[in-house]
């Protein structure tokens, strides 16, 4: 039984990271697809394919947030990891009220990252939630509706 | 005898007393005398006296003659008389002051010969037909007879008397005055040998009568008479004649003399005759020998006016101009003395300060001269002289009725008689010399007339020469008093760098040196070769200043400067030495060394604190970076982290893949470098300590600051646009400084688009370069600054940031000025604040 292996999308400006995250990820037995920027991300296309984003939230152009939003308008509920090299509060309370399942300050420690990604990549091979689930995820009022 | 009443109260005393004599003197048969003195006392008194006064003097004779004649003849006779002795006198009179230029004087040929032919000649001849007609009419004497006696006795009487009174009146107390004992003896002996000479011939004194008969007596008295007139003149001749015709004429009245032995009346015709002419030469004589003598007197006179002119003329070329002033006053005196004047002043208005200079001199030792005011006094006379005209009078009443103002201010000061000569400096009459007379009227011969023009001429030239050398003075006089109240050490050099001349301070500066320096050296040593010769000893910047000195020397520059420090006794002494050019033919240079230590010092403590506060500032202004540069290290760091557990987890999985290590490997050096670069810039930023001037490219430096704030930006959202010059942009500059001042620009930008939320949030940052100018612009589109404030962005402490220091722009402004550059603020046109400073350009191979 092979279980296919989850793939991680990384969009980071900064070159080096992304080869050093992208080397940490496959380390850790992930698939991993990297973009320099936003815009290079979403023309891509087929986001669904992915089991869990990896965004810098400072970017040239349009900043992770920016993207998130992009996709949750879309339509995707897809499980978001954000970095930052200068993390502020008001920002990842932002990020984490668009959907975000983390949001770590870089440099961060790997085995955190990783365990970051394996809980995003296991909730992201689960059956969609509405997005009212997720918000409050531990209630036993979820299938009430 | 000046009163008009009492000199014709004298006039008929004098009249009244003639007359008598004259009656004493008749010698029968016939009625006139044979010395008839009142037509002469009268014609005397006309001659000496303007003809407006004449009235007088016939109207005091009037009762005189009545006086005199009443008891003798009838009323009508009398009358008649007296009207021809009148029309006698006036004949004459009127004759001569028609004809003779002066018809009291008897020293010229002309004016005797005047005299013969009016008083003594035409007037008796005209008046005695009447007089003998009315003689003849009256008594019934002989017309002829009576005509002729008194022809010839009237003849006589004015031949003889008339020069007599006159020269007794005008010469004769004047002469009494000032003539030598030894002269007035010789003329007591001569008078008195006549006497005795004339009484013995006319037989008065001893009793021999016609002892020697005819003419011969003659003999003895003509030499008497000669003598007389030589070396008395005309006064001597016309004593002479009176005092010998007297005694003959008492003589034959008595019957004595040489014609004692004739009728009586031919007796009497004879001595009138003989007297009458021998009167004509002897006063001709007299008139000669005077002639002569003034002629040798003026001639003198005109050679010693000569010399002294000679004399100031030379004395005011050799003198220098400070002592022509001393000099004037001994000229006025030589001049008052030579042309026998009372007073002596001349006027001159100074061309410096429009004031006059007033030289004077009096004959009476000890009073001052004369004090005038021209322009009120004397308005007609200033007139005159401005237009270059003399003025002349020897009389007041000479002067025009134009000069009415004139004559009443010379009356008032006492002056008789004047010439007064204009001074005139090319064209223009810049003063005048007077000269006056106050005791008496005097002429002005021509002569003297043109010799006080020559002096005016010499004197004019004198002062105009003294205010040419006075102004030349002043003006050096003040450029000696600014060399010498200079505080800097000045030196004028010639052509080869030899010392010509020296300041007092360059002096004091010599002497306080320490050791020797090429800056204080001893007129006549060559500062050049000083200079070049510390060169090659190697002392700092000798090589610059002796290069600078050649370059204003031989090669035509304008201007060197340098500062120079020199170690002094104590201390470090600064210098700066200064070349310019001497305006001379012979070429050469001034150099001026003033010490600056001071201000050097001031300069450096400036410098420091500006230095302080810029690193202040600067870490205060990374201080607000701390995010960004977090950011810019946490990229690499991040990198190296992830890398480097990725690379250990490689491991750990089993064999590791090599190539995938060295890639690993190679970013983590890489962003290691990335790091270090980061933390350069900083320390960059950071660092404390002494400026350094380098030529620097703006475009790189902007380029730079604006790398460092990167991220910054992108943090806070916006973007910074580069719109750099094609070319480098060369400046000469610190380049923390330079850096310091965009990075506070670009922050203010920031800081200003930061308040205005949501838009167009980018930072344009433009350079430019002209031949001159490095200029530098940052555009934000923030909130714009306030034209009020605008004026007060750049002083300290002003801010309207709530955490700002109002430092950061007065910083910048002292490094751009610092820099010899400017900084300033204007409005962006499409919103937002524009701040712009520039440089002077660098050419790309500073020397």
């Amino acid at each position: 039984v092979t279980v296919p292996r989850a793939r991680v999308v990384v969009v980071d400006d900064d070159a080096s990271v992304r080869r050093g995250l992208d080397r940490l990820l496959r380390s850790a037995g992930y698939d991993v697809e990297t973009f320099a920027s936003a815009r290079a991300f979403l023309d891509r296309g087929d986001y669904n394919r992915a089991d869990c984003l990896v965004f810098d939230v400072r970017m040239p152009g349009q900043t992770g947030l920016d993207l998130q939003k992009v996709l949750v308008e879309a339509g995707y509920d897809l499980p978001i990891l954000f970095v930052t090299g200068h993390a502020e509060l008001p920002m990842a309370a932002q990020a984490l009220k668009g959907g975000a399942v983390d949001f770590m300050a870089k440099p961060f420690d790997d085995d955190m990252f990783l365990e970051a990604v394996r809980q995003a990549t296991l909730r992201g091979r689960q059956p969609r939630r509405t997005d009212a689930d997720r918000v409050r995820p531990a209630s036993g009022d979820t299938g009430s509706r | 005898v000046s009163h008009p009443a009492a000199t014709a109260l004298l006039v008929a005393v004098a009249y009244y007393a003639g007359a008598n004599l004259g009656l004493v003197l008749r010698l029968p048969p016939a009625t006139p005398s044979v010395l008839w003195p009142p037509n002469t006392i009268l014609t005397a008194a006309l001659l000496m006296s303007p003809p407006r006064h004449w009235w007088r003097y016939l109207l005091a004779a009037l009762p005189a003659h009545l006086l005199a004649e009443l008891g003798v003849f009838p009323l009508t006779l009398v009358l008649a008389l007296f009207v021809t002795n009148c029309s006698q006198a006036l004949i004459a009179a009127a004759a001569l002051w028609r004809f003779s230029d002066a018809p009291a004087r008897f020293d010229t040929l002309r004016r005797v010969t005047l005299f013969i032919l009016s008083a003594g000649l035409a007037a008796p001849f005209l008046s005695s037909f009447v007089d003998a007609a009315a003689v003849t009419v009256t008594l019934g004497e002989s017309y002829w007879l009576v005509w002729r006696t008194r022809l010839f006795s009237n003849v006589l009487t004015e031949l003889v008397l008339g020069p007599a009174i006159v020269l007794a009146l005008s010469a004769g107390p004047a002469w009494l005055r000032n003539a030598s004992r030894a002269r007035k003896t010789e003329a007591a002996l001569l008078v008195a040998a006549l006497t005795l000479v004339g009484g013995w011939v006319f037989g008065i004194v001893t009793d021999s009568s016609g002892l020697i008969p005819g003419g011969s007596v003659l003999v003895f008295l003509l030499p008497l008479i000669l003598l007389m007139t030589v070396m008395f003149g005309p006064g001597g001749a016309s004593l002479a004649l009176l005092t010998t015709s007297v005694i003959a004429i008492v003589a034959g009245a008595h019957g004595h003399g040489p014609f004692a032995s004739l009728p009586r009346g031919d007796a009497v015709l004879a001595l009138q005759l003989l007297f009458s002419g021998m009167a004509i030469p002897i006063l001709c004589l007299a008139a000669v020998i005077m002639e002569r003598r003034q002629a040798v007197r003026d001639l003198a006179e005109q050679l010693r006016l000569e010399m002294l002119l000679s004399r100031l003329c030379t004395t005011f070329l050799r003198l220098p101009s400070y002592e022509i002033e001393g000099a004037f006053a001994r000229s006025m005196r030589q001049i008052g003395e030579a042309a026998g004047v009372d007073q002596v002043i001349l006027w001159w208005q100074r061309r410096s300060d429009e004031r006059v200079a007033r030289y004077t001199w009096s004959a009476v030792r000890g009073t001052p001269g004369l004090v005038v005011r021209p322009e009120h006094e004397f308005p007609w006379t200033l007139a005159q002289v401005r237009v270059d005209e003399a003025v002349v009078f020897s009389r007041l009443e000479e002067l025009p009725s134009a000069a009415a103002r004139d004559v009443e201010s010379f009356r008032w000061h006492g002056i008789r008689s004047a010439i007064i000569v204009p001074l005139v400096e090319t064209v223009q009459a810049r003063g005048t010399l007077c000269l006056f007379t106050m005791a008496t009227e005097r002429t002005w011969p021509e002569g003297l007339q043109q010799w006080l023009r020559l002096v005016g001429e010499a004197l004019t030239s004198a002062l105009a020469r003294k205010e040419a050398e006075d102004a030349l003075r002043a003006s050096e006089l003040s450029k000696s008093a600014i060399l010498t109240s200079l505080s800097s050490a000045v030196a004028v050099l010639d052509l080869e760098g030899r010392i010509v001349d020296v300041n007092a301070r360059w002096v004091r500066t010599a002497a306080e040196a320490v050791r020797p320096t090429p800056a204080g050296l001893a007129v006549g040593a060559n500062l050049l070769h000083a200079w070049q010769q510390a060169a090659r000893d190697g002392v700092p910047s000798a090589s610059e200043a002796a290069a600078g000195i050649v370059g204003v020397l031989r090669n035509g520059h304008k201007e060197f400067s340098l500062e120079y420090s020199s170690r002094g006794p104590a201390r470090e002494q600064w210098f700066v030495m200064s070349v310019v050019p001497l305006d001379h033919v012979d070429g050469g240079a001034v150099v001026s060394s003033t010490e600056i230590t001071e201000r050097k010092e001031a300069e450096l403590e400036v410098q420091r604190s500006r230095q302080e506060l810029a690193h202040f500032a600067r870490v205060s202004t990374v201080g607000q970076l701390t995010a960004s540069i977090a950011h810019e290290l946490n990229q690499p760091l991040t990198g190296i982290l992830t890398n480097a557990r990725a690379g250990l987890r490689f491991l750990d999985a089993g064999p590791p893949d090599v190539a995938e290590l060295r890639d690993i490997l190679s970013d983590i050096v890489d962003d290691d470098k990335r790091a270090a670069v980061v933390i350069q810039r900083l320390r960059e930023i950071l660092r404390k300590g002494e400026i350094q001037r380098a030529l620097l490219d703006v475009n790189v430096l902007v380029a730079d600051v604006v790398r460092l704030l990167n991220s910054d930006a992108i943090i806070r959202n916006m973007a910074v646009t580069l719109d750099l010059h094609p070319q480098p942009v060369l400046a000469y500059g610190d380049r923390v400084e330079l850096q310091q001042v965009i990075l506070n620009l670009l922050i203010n930008a920031m800081d200003a688009m930061t308040e205005v939320g949501e838009g167009d949030r980018t930072i344009v940052v433009t350079t430019e370069a002209t031949l001159e100018t490095v200029h530098v612009a940052v555009r934000d589109r923030g909130k714009g600054v306030s034209v009020n404030g605008s004026d007060r962005l750049f002083e300290p402490f002003f801010t309207t940031k709530p955490s700002g220091m109002g430092m950061g722009l007065a910083i910048a402004r002292s490094v751009i000025e610092g820099h010899g550059g400017l900084i300033w603020a204007t409005e962006n046109a499409g919103g937002g604040a524009v701040f712009h400073f520039a440089l002077p350009a660098a050419v790309a191979d500073p020397v």
